[in-house]
């Protein structure tokens, strides 16, 4: 742990060495939550009977989805960024080199990345508080968990990613596509229920959908946990089978890239 | 090894119990880029040799020099040492550990010094720097304090210690490098042409800070991989010659030097009578004359390689005398590295023929 957090604190170190970067980025995030507070108010009429069961202001809903896949977007582009940097820079051969487990590395490349989007998630929901969203404040303690496992279900898919970026020096096409889905399909702009046929039972493939279903009863509707137990045993089984798999793409990559010579090559 | 690639020594290699590396039979192939064309025809993969069988054994607290060409597999061979390569067969022993199947181990008590600038965090400070690596190598609290300030001192960067790395100069950049790699407390460090990027001065500087307080003052053993012929043999107590991904040679530094070229006289002669060095050469004095050069105020300066070393020496002296050339000064001449190894490559052959 000692380790991910000395990466991580040389990654914020590197960051706010761009003071301007940093400024921008959180005046962006409040400026943001201004035109969709208009546009989901002018909404609200006709998105009411649609989320019934989910919040039932749209402006929280929206808020809740946006925040979510930022969360999701950095989860699955912080790894294969945070390795491409690494690499292009040439700093990843001499972090190789020490010995340090590559699952702490991993996590350190890409921990800043997803600490900053949670802290940005925060303030965005701050900001939608002092705007009128209806949040149950008293819940977000018991939504921790669920974000939690958010993250940990789209890990597999950065880790699948980064070991595209260390064996073939892509990222493929799979981080799109898993944010492509879930930005459509998985609950983010309005609830899967609204999905038509088939492409809805596409959308019991993301895992999102869960993790927005089990988020918004517990923070919007101030649910209990208990009573989206289903959902998070459902995004427990996800992580668990995609982790494996994961595992065994990254130690083939390493492998790989270890035999043909390219571990560190730009 | 096979006879072809046997290395040529030039002093008993005694193997001993403290060697800290230790290879055996490496070798190396790396598969060549293929163009879309091979790959839709499924052309058979080409590929390029790397390392070949290469044996060797260094022990511990020595001072080794490897030395080839571009492309001769220094670095591969550096690579496989810091596990970031995978040999195809062999086995390569740091310390007792294998680098394949105890890779962990091995980094822990191998540090390359990777010489690239591009390697340290630019946007961090030299301390910040040292802090990070500090943390990934296990060292904590005040401990890793006081080494991080201990070595920042080493390589004198205390005042610049809170500066931005992307300010340093390269002769700075490479110190901080060494610092880095020196927290680990490694004992066996590679360094891969560590002065490439400095001034004549700053190089001199640094190896002398190399050979008295990293590796006299550690106790390290030091693989150094260089195109620079003066700094192995300043730095080194042995070198290995690579070539094609052969060691073709392994030997004591004094040894290599004197027994490849010690022979090599430069002589100020009046006139450059092409016909004299002829005859010399013809009588075996002379094994091998360079075209002569204007030198100064109408004298001609040709190097030889004189057969005999300083009796050779004179005797060439004596009969360009006789000839009627006039000979201002004759002198020792320090081999360049592509001379050297042209020599050390000659032998190569001649031993495998």
């Amino acid at each position: 742990m000692h380790k991910v957090w000395a990466l991580i604190r040389a990654s914020w170190l590197a960051a706010s060495s761009y003071r301007l970067g940093i400024v921008f980025s959180f005046g962006s995030l409040v400026l943001s939550i201004v035109p969709i507070f208009f546009v989901t108010r002018a909404l609200q009429p006709t998105m009411a009977n649609v989320i019934r069961g989910q919040g039932e202001q749209y402006f929280a809903f929206l808020v809740v989805g946006l925040i979510s896949l930022n969360l999701v977007s950095s989860t699955i582009y912080a790894l294969p960024g945070g390795l491409q940097n690494a690499t292009s820079t040439g700093t990843l051969e001499a972090l190789l080199a020490t010995p340090t487990p590559v699952s702490a590395l991993l996590v350190g490349l890409s921990g800043y990345e997803i600490l900053f989007s949670l802290i940005r998630g925060a303030l965005m929901l701050i900001a939608a508080g002092f705007l009128g969203a209806r949040v149950e404040w008293l819940q977000l303690g018991a939504s921790i968990p669920i974000v939690a496992l958010v993250v940990l279900a789209h890990l597999p898919i950065a880790i699948i990613t980064a070991a595209m970026v260390l064996a073939f020096r892509t990222r493929g096409p799979l981080p799109q596509l898993v944010l492509l889905l879930s930005t459509f399909l998985g609950g983010v702009y309005y609830p899967t229920t609204v999905i038509p046929g088939w492409m809805e039972s596409v959308s019991a493939f993301i895992p999102l959908t869960y993790g927005l279903t089990a988020l918004r009863a517990v923070l919007l509707e101030g649910q209990s946990m208990a009573s989206v137990w289903q959902e998070l045993v459902i995004l427990v089984g996800i992580t668990i089978v995609t982790t494996l798999l994961s595992g065994w793409a990254f130690r083939a990559a390493l492998s790989y890239a270890r035999r043909v010579g390219n571990l560190a090559q730009y | 090894m096979t006879t072809t690639a046997r290395a040529i020594s030039f002093a008993p290699v005694q193997t001993s119990v403290s060697s800290t590396v230790v290879l055996d039979d490496l070798s190396k192939s790396f598969s060549k880029q293929r163009g879309w064309r091979a790959v839709l025809t499924r052309k058979s993969h080409e590929s390029v040799r790397a390392l070949s069988g290469v044996s060797c054994e260094i022990r511990a607290g020595e001072f080794f020099g490897l030395l080839g060409e571009n492309g001769a597999g220094k670095t591969t061979l550096f690579k496989i040492l810091a596990t970031l390569v995978t040999p195809d067969v062999g086995t390569a022993m740091v310390s007792g550990y294998d680098v394949v199947r105890a890779p962990e181990r091995v980094r822990e008590v191998l540090a390359p010094v990777i010489a690239d600038e591009r390697s340290l965090h630019w946007r961090l400070s030299a301390r910040e720097n040292m802090r990070l690596f500090a943390a990934l190598h296990g060292l904590r609290g005040a401990d890793a304090s006081r080494r991080v300030d201990d070595l920042l001192a080493l390589v004198n960067l205390v005042e610049a210690a809170d500066r931005q790395v992307s300010g340093f100069s390269s002769g700075m950049k490479q110190r901080l490098l060494v610092a880095r790699t020196l927290l680990a407390r490694p004992s066996v460090l590679l360094l891969d042409e560590p002065t490439r990027s400095l001034d004549p001065i700053s190089a001199r500087a640094f190896r002398t800070f190399l050979r008295n307080d990293v590796a006299l003052a550690h106790g390290c053993t030091v693989l150094l991989a260089t195109h620079n012929a003066e700094e192995a043999f300043e730095l080194c107590d042995r070198v290995g010659v690579l070539h094609r991904g052969r060691l073709v040679a392994v030997g004591q530094t004094s040894e290599l030097a004197r027994e490849v070229g010690e022979d090599r006289f430069a002589l100020w002669v009046r006139p450059a009578d092409q016909v004299a060095i002829d005859a010399l050469v013809s009588r075996g004095v002379i094994r091998d004359a360079k075209a002569f050069v204007a030198a100064e105020e109408g004298w001609w300066r040709v190097e030889c390689d004189l057969r005999g070393g300083l009796e050779g020496a004179a005797e060439a002296v004596a009969y360009l005398a006789r000839a009627g050339v006039s000979v201002a000064r004759c002198e020792p001449v320090k081999l360049s590295l592509a001379d050297l190894l042209e020599r050390v490559l000659e032998r190569h052959t001649a031993a495998g023929a």
